[in-house]
């Protein structure tokens, strides 16, 4: 076996970064239980994963996330910290 | 923690994403409705995954998993296990086409090292064997 490439879909950045995935995209503001977006807002759940899906062709840093605006979501929800 | 810190498992992506078959495995605690829910009545976690196919029906699909909210995911399983939105990329062109298999398990769990060296690898596993895939959308909840 020699590795399936992934990408992860985080609403909690910091917990999800302590695991280091190799590549990861955080939808800013969106609350657990809403990856993808709202219920039937296709559109934005296809933004999202299309974004997702495009961090494979792109350089980025292994174990870090990368954070997109999503400004039709309409709202923000701070995602949980990690005690230090 | 017993997971190494020092190495990320990166695995390169050659291809082309209109070439490509793309598998979601979800922690959001994703399964058919016909399948043998998790078990959230043990506090340590439930360690088992269900594999999903590639032609089952959204409406086919629930949630059980007690450490979030999953009213919207009951409303849209889409929100956090995206096989119609992967059908919709595949019909535009954006991806080749969607893997054979895919895959649900509860993201909760007091036995890290079972979840690691055990579920993690029979779950790449399944996905090596005969999905297809070329790439993998993780989601958690």
């Amino acid at each position: 076996m020699k590795g399936i490439p992934t990408v992860l879909i985080t609403v909690s950045p910091e917990v999800s970064g302590q695991m280091r995935p190799p590549r990861a995209l955080y939808p800013k503001g969106f609350k657990i239980g809403n990856s993808l977006g709202k219920p039937g807002m296709r559109e934005l759940q296809k933004a999202v994963l299309q974004d997702a899906l495009k961090l494979l062709t792109v350089d980025t840093r292994p174990g870090s996330i990368i954070t997109h605006d999503f400004p039709e979501y309409g709202e923000y929800h701070e995602p949980p910290h990690v005690r230090k | 923690m017993a997971i190494a810190r020092k190495c990320v498992p990166f695995t390169p992506f050659d291809g082309e994403l209109a070439k490509s078959t793309v598998a979601i495995v979800s922690a959001g605690g994703v399964h058919r409705k016909d399948q043998e829910p998790f078990n959230i009545s043990d506090e340590l976690g439930d360690l088992t995954y269900r594999v999903l196919l590639e032609d089952v029906a959204s409406t086919d699909l629930k949630v059980t998993h007690h450490h979030y909210d999953h009213s919207d995911a009951d409303q849209d399983i889409n929100v956090v296990f995206p096989i119609d939105v992967l059908r919709d990329l595949q019909t535009e062109g954006f991806i080749r086409d969607v893997a054979k298999k895919h895959i649900g398990y509860m993201g909760y769990t007091m036995q890290l090292k079972a979840m690691y060296e055990g579920t993690a690898r029979e779950i790449a596993n399944e996905i090596d064997k005969g999905s297809r895939a070329d790439a993998v959308i993780l989601t958690g909840g």
